[in-house]
C-alpha cells in the first residue's frame, strides 16, 4: 500500500483515519474543482463560449494575494483579521475586475467569430497571464511559500489529522457554492443570467442588459476563481505560476462531465473528477502524474457515452 | 497580353530572388543589431512592395506560371543550402523550420480547412518523435517505415481521443486535445521505459544503405551532413504541401470546408460529418507524426520538454500568423516565430509572452492573419482569385 | 390520380415541455406543389426538420415511397432525394457560388481520396462538367448569377442568395423539395420573380414535389395546388388555397379569436 507519493507504508495503517483522510482531501479538491468548473459553465452558458484563462485566473488570485500579504507585512501590519480580509479584498476585487476587463475587450467583440478563434484567444491570454507572472514576480518560476492566514492547528483522530484551516476552507468553499446557488436561482441578476444563457435574444428584448450580464457573469465567475486560487494557495502553502492551466483542464473537464452550462452539473462534476482522482490514488500504486492522466480518460470514456454530460447540457442551435 | 505575362514573370523572379537574399542575410546574422537593421529593411521592403503593386504581381506571375515559379523556388532553395552548406547550426536551423512547417501544414488542413480544433500539435509531433526513437533503436524495421510509423501512431492517438467525442460540438474536441496536450509531458517524465525527463537517444537516419549522417561531397566540396537533412525535409514539406493543396483543390476540400462552416446544412446534403472530420484530423496527424520522427532522427535526441503545451500553442501562433487556411502564410510566419527569438537573444526569455500577444491582437484586429486565404480555384488560374 | 409520396402519421415532436408537432397526419401527393401555412409557433419548420432527419420525432411514423424513414439521418434521406432551404439563409457566404451550388451534389460526386489526390486529370472533367451543370441551373434564374459562379457567395444579393440555395436543393435533382419561406425579407417584385423561378423549376424537373411554408398569400395562391394549414401542430384543414382562405377557423388561427 503506498501513498500519493509512492512512499510504502505498513500495512496496519490501512484503517478508517488513513481512507478519510484521503476522502477529506478529496472533499477540500473537490471544493477547488467545482469552484473553477462554475466558473466555466457560467461562461458558456452567458456566452458560449470556453474562457481558457480561467485557470490562470486562479493563479493570478492567489498572487495577488501572496503581494497583498507581504505588502501588509511590510508595512507593519500583522493583525491576522485584517491581512485575510485585505487579501480576500484585494485578490476577489482586482480578479473580478479582470474578468470583466476581458469580457468586455478581448471576448465580446469576438462572440460571433468561430468558437476555435474564441478558444485561441482565451488560450493566448491565458498565456499572456502565466507567462507575465513567471517573467515578471521576482523569482515567479519558482514555486512562492503562501502565507498561513487560516488557524493552524491540528487535531488528530488516530492516522486521521484534521487541520483546522482545511475544515475552515472546505466549509468556506461550500458555503460560496451554496451563495452562488443561491444568487443563480433567487435574484434578479441570477434570473438576468439564466435568461441571457437560455436566449440571448429575446432576453435583449424584453430589456436585459446583455452586455452587463456578461460582464457581471464574468465577474462573477473571476472572483470565484481569485477565491479559489486562495483556497488553493492555503491549502498547498504555496502558489506556482504553472497551476493554472491543470486547473484550467481539469476545471473544464468537470463542467463537461455535469453538462456544460450546468450549475449543478459543475458542481457534481468537480467532486467526480475530484473523486476519481483520490480512487486512483489509494487503489493504484502509480506516481501521482497518472492520477490526472486515468481521471481523464475516464472523462473522455463518458464523454464517448453521455456526449452531452451527466446531467446535460444546454443546447442553443436553432435551426 | 504576353507582354503583361512576361512582367509578371519577371516580378515573381525577381521576388524570389529579393526573398532568398533577404532569407540568407537573415540566417547569417550574427548580431542583434544587423538583425534589428535587417528587419526594418524587410518591413519597409514588404511595404513597398504592397504599395507599389510589385507584391500583387509577383503572386500573379507565380499563379499563371506555376511550373516557372515551382522551379525558381527549387532554385532558390538549392542557393540557400549551398550558402550553408558548412554552418551546422543554420542548417539545423533550416530544417528545423521545414519540419515545423510540415506540422502546421497538417494543423491548417484540420482548423483550417475542417475546423477540427487541435491544441496538441507538438503532442503529436512528439509521438511521431518517440515512435521513432523505440523502433529505430529496438528493432530492425528500415528507416523510411520508421518515419511512417511515426505518422501512423500519431494518427492513431489522434483517432482514439477524438473518435468518441466527434458527435458532440467542437469545444469537446478542443478540450481532448489540450489535455493530451498539457499531459503527453507529465505521461512521459514519469515513464522510465520511455527515458524519463532525461529522454532518450535516437540513431540517424539511413536510407537503403544511405546514411544522412555522412556528409555528402559534390565536386570536391564538402557540405555538413545537415544538407542531407534538410534536402530531404524540403522534400517531405514539398510533399505535404502539394497534397494538401490537392485536397484543397477538389471535392474534398469543398466538404471539409461545408463541415468547417455549417455542419447542419451540411448533413441535410449528404455530407458526413465525422468522416471528414476525422479524415481531416487523420491526415494533418500523419504529417505531424512523420515530421516528428523526422525530427527525432536528425537530431539524435528525444526529450519531453520539446512536445509541452506551450510548443503547441506556438505552431498554432504560426497559423494565426500565416493565416489561417493558407499554405503559402506557414513558411514566413515559422521563420518569425521560430528565428527571431534566436537571432535576436534580448526576447528569447519573452517570446510566448510576445508570441501570445500578438496572436491576440491579429485575432482581434486582422484574424485572416496577414496573409488571408483565398478563394478556392479548382483549377489554378480560374474565375477570380481573390 | 396521383400516389402518396411522402406520409406522416401520428407525427409528435417534443423539445422538454414543448409540444411543436401534435400527432400530426399529413400526406404529401407525388408531383404537387404544397403550401404549408399557419401561424407562427405551428410546426411547420419543425416539421420539415423531422422530416430531413435532423430532429428525431417523438412519436409517430414518416413513410417515404413506401418505406419508414423516421430513424434514418440527414445524410440518408438526402440520399433518398429529399432537399430543402432554411428559413435562415444557411449559406457558406466565403465560398464562391459555385462551391454553394457543389455542395448540394455531394452524394453524387467522387469523394475518394485517391481520385481526389492523384487522378487529376479525371478530377479536371468532373469539375468543368460540374462547373457546366451549375451555370446552366444558375441560368435558369438569373442571368447575373450565373456569371458569377466564382464570386464569394457573401457578395451577391438577397435574391440571388436564395437562387443560389435552390440551386444547391435542385443540382442533385431531388423527388422532393422543401422550400421554408423562400420569399422572407423580399420585396412584392422580388417574390414574384422568385416565383416564376420556382414555376420554371417544376418544368426543368418534371414530376418534382414541392412543399413551400410561406406567408405571402398571392404566392401561395399562385403556385400551389393544395394547401394545408397547421396549428399548435396539428393538421387544421386542408384544400385549395380558395377553399382555406375561406375557412373560419383558418381566419381564427391566424387573427385570433373575433
Amino acid at each position: 500500500m503506498r501513498t500519493g507519493n509512492g512512499e510504502a507504508i505498513p500495512v496496519n495503517a490501512m484503517d478508517i483515519g488513513f481512507i478519510g483522510q484521503h476522502v477529506w482531501n478529496g472533499v477540500m479538491l473537490g471544493v477547488i474543482y467545482a469552484m473553477v468548473a462554475v466558473g466555466f459553465t457560467l461562461f458558456f452558458g452567458v456566452l458560449d463560449v470556453i474562457k481558457f484563462s480561467h485557470g490562470d485566473v486562479l493563479t493570478l488570485g492567489g498572487f495577488v494575494g501572496l503581494a497583498t500579504y507581504l505588502g501588509l507585512q511590510r508595512a507593519g501590519v500583522v493583525s491576522p483579521l485584517i491581512q485575510l480580509t485585505a487579501v480576500l479584498a484585494a485578490s476577489i476585487g482586482s480578479m473580478a475586475l479582470l474578468g470583466a476587463l476581458i469580457a468586455r475587450y478581448l471576448v465580446l467583440p469576438m462572440r460571433n467569430a468561430p468558437a476555435f478563434i474564441t478558444l485561441l484567444i482565451t488560450l493566448m491570454i491565458g498565456t499572456v497571464i502565466r507567462e507575465s507572472i513567471r517573467l515578471f514576480y521576482p523569482n515567479g518560476s519558482n514555486p512562492q511559500p503562501f502565507p498561513q492566514l487560516l488557524p493552524t492547528h491540528s487535531s488528530h483522530l488516530g492516522s486521521f489529522t484534521l487541520r483546522t484551516d482545511t475544515l475552515i476552507l472546505v466549509a468556506a468553499g461550500v458555503t460560496v457554492i451554496w451563495l452562488v446557488h443561491m444568487l443563480v436561482n433567487h435574484t434578479r441578476l441570477g434570473l438576468a443570467i439564466r435568461a441571457v444563457a437560455q436566449d440571448s435574444e429575446t432576453a435583449r428584448i424584453m430589456g436585459i442588459n446583455f452586455r452587463w450580464v456578461v460582464l457581471a457573469t464574468f465577474g462573477l465567475g473571476s472572483g470565484l476563481a481569485a477565491l479559489a486560487g486562495l483556497m488553493n494557495g492555503m491549502f498547498y502553502s504555496e502558489v506556482y505560476f504553472g497551476n493554472g492551466l491543470m486547473l484550467a483542464v481539469i476545471g473544464f473537464s468537470a463542467a463537461v462531465i455535469g453538462g456544460l452550462g450546468n450549475i449543478y452539473g459543475a458542481i457534481l462534476g468537480g467532486f467526480l473528477f475530484a473523486a476519481i482522482q483520490i480512487a486512483t490514488v489509494v487503489v493504484l500504486p502509480l506516481p501521482s502524474a497518472y492520477k490526472e492522466v486515468i481521471a481523464f480518460g475516464m472523462v473522455i470514456v463518458l464523454l464517448a457515452f453521455k456526449p452531452t454530460g451527466l446531467i446535460g447540457e444546454k443546447s442553443s442551435e436553432r435551426v | 497580353m504576353a507582354q503583361k505575362n512576361a512582367t509578371s514573370l519577371l516580378a515573381a523572379i525577381v521576388g524570389i530572388a529579393l526573398l532568398t537574399g533577404f532569407s540568407i542575410y537573415a540566417l547569417h546574422a550574427e548580431n542583434e543589431v544587423s538583425m534589428l537593421i535587417l528587419l526594418a529593411a524587410g518591413l519597409g521592403g514588404a511595404f513597398v512592395a504592397h504599395k507599389s503593386g510589385f507584391a500583387a504581381r509577383a503572386t500573379q506571375g507565380l499563379q499563371t506560371h506555376r511550373q516557372a515559379g515551382n522551379l525558381c523556388i527549387v532554385f532558390a532553395f538549392a542557393v540557400v543550402v549551398l550558402v550553408f552548406r558548412n554552418d551546422h547550426f543554420a542548417l539545423l536551423q533550416l530544417a528545423t523550420l521545414l519540419l515545423y512547417s510540415a506540422v502546421c501544414i497538417g494543423l491548417n488542413l484540420q482548423i483550417g480547412y475542417c475546423g477540427v480544433m487541435n491544441f496538441a500539435g507538438a503532442a503529436f509531433f512528439g509521438v511521431g518523435a518517440y515512435t521513432a526513437a523505440v523502433l529505430a533503436t529496438h528493432t530492425q524495421v528500415p528507416h523510411p517505415l520508421v518515419l511512417l510509423a511515426g505518422g501512423l501512431a500519431a494518427a492513431l492517438i489522434g483517432s482514439v481521443l477524438l473518435l468518441p467525442v466527434l458527435r458532440t460540438r467542437g469545444h469537446y474536441a478542443a478540450l481532448v486535445t489540450i489535455a493530451f496536450g498539457t499531459m503527453f509531458r507529465s505521461f512521459l517524465e514519469v515513464n522510465d521505459t520511455l527515458g524519463g525527463p532525461q529522454g532518450l537517444t535516437v540513431p540517424g537516419l539511413q536510407i537503403l544503405g544511405w546514411k544522412l549522417s555522412d556528409g555528402p561531397e559534390l565536386f570536391g566540396v564538402s557540405f555538413s551532413f545537415y544538407v542531407n537533412y534538410v534536402i530531404l525535409a524540403f522534400a517531405l514539406v514539398t510533399a505535404m504541401f502539394i497534397l494538401t493543396k490537392r485536397i484543397k483543390r477538389s471535392w474534398i476540400g469543398l466538404s471539409l470546408d461545408a463541415v468547417r462552416i455549417d455542419e447542419t446544412a451540411a448533413s441535410t446534403f449528404g455530407i458526413h460529418i465525422v468522416r471528414w472530420k476525422i479524415t481531416a484530423f487523420v491526415i494533418g496527424n500523419l504529417f505531424a507524426g512523420i515530421a516528428g520522427a523526422f525530427f527525432a532522427m536528425m537530431t539524435g535526441f528525444v526529450a519531453p520538454t520539446n512536445f509541452t503545451l506551450a510548443d503547441s500553442l506556438i505552431l498554432l501562433s504560426i497559423v494565426v500568423l500565416g493565416g489561417i487556411g493558407n499554405l503559402w502564410g506557414i513558411l514566413p510566419a515559422a521563420a518569425i516565430v521560430l528565428l527571431l527569438p534566436e537571432k535576436l537573444q534580448a526576447i528569447q526569455e519573452y517570446r510566448f509572452l510576445l508570441y501570445a500577444v500578438a496572436v491576440i491582437l491579429i485575432l482581434l484586429f486582422r484574424p485572416q492573419g496577414i496573409f488571408p486565404r483565398r478563394l478556392r480555384a479548382f483549377i489554378p488560374g480560374w474565375g477570380n482569385a481573390r | 390520380m396521383s400516389s402518396t409520396l411522402l406520409e406522416c402519421r401520428g407525427l409528435t415532436m417534443k423539445f422538454g415541455g414543448l409540444v411543436a408537432l401534435n400527432e400530426l397526419d399529413l400526406d404529401i401527393r407525388a408531383g404537387e406543389v404544397l403550401g404549408l401555412l399557419g401561424p407562427n409557433g405551428s410546426g411547420k419548420t419543425t416539421f420539415f426538420n423531422v422530416v430531413t432527419g435532423i430532429y428525431a420525432a417523438s412519436a409517430g411514423a414518416i413513410r417515404y415511397e413506401g418505406s419508414d424513414i423516421s430513424k434514418l439521418s440527414p445524410q440518408q434521406i438526402n440520399r433518398c432525394g429529399i432537399t430543402r432551404t432554411f428559413q435562415r439563409s444557411r449559406l457558406c457566404l466565403e465560398l464562391s457560388v459555385f462551391d454553394n451550388i457543389m455542395i448540394g451534389d455531394h452524394q453524387r460526386l467522387n469523394n475518394g481520396l485517391w481520385f481526389n489526390l492523384m487522378q487529376r486529370a479525371r478530377l479536371e472533367t468532373q469539375i468543368r462538367e460540374a462547373v457546366d451543370r451549375a451555370r446552366e441551373l444558375a441560368a435558369t434564374f438569373s442571368r447575373t448569377l450565373s456569371e458569377k459562379l466564382f464570386e464569394p457567395a457573401g457578395s451577391v444579393t438577397m435574391i440571388d442568395r436564395r437562387r443560389i440555395e435552390i440551386c444547391r436543393a435542385l443540382i442533385s435533382q431531388p423527388k422532393l423539395l422543401l422550400l421554408d419561406e423562400p420569399s422572407a425579407g423580399m420585396t412584392h417584385e422580388e417574390t414574384r420573380e422568385l416565383m416564376d423561378d420556382i414555376l420554371l423549376v417544376r418544368k426543368r424537373i418534371p414530376g418534382l414535389t414541392v412543399v413551400i411554408i410561406e406567408h405571402e398569400m398571392n404566392v401561395i395562391e399562385r403556385i400551389t395546388n393544395r394547401c394545408v394549414v397547421l396549428n399548435y401542430g396539428r393538421r387544421l384543414c386542408e384544400g385549395t388555397y380558395r377553399e382555406i382562405a375561406s375557412n373560419a377557423d383558418v381566419q381564427q388561427a391566424y387573427l385570433g379569436q373575433s
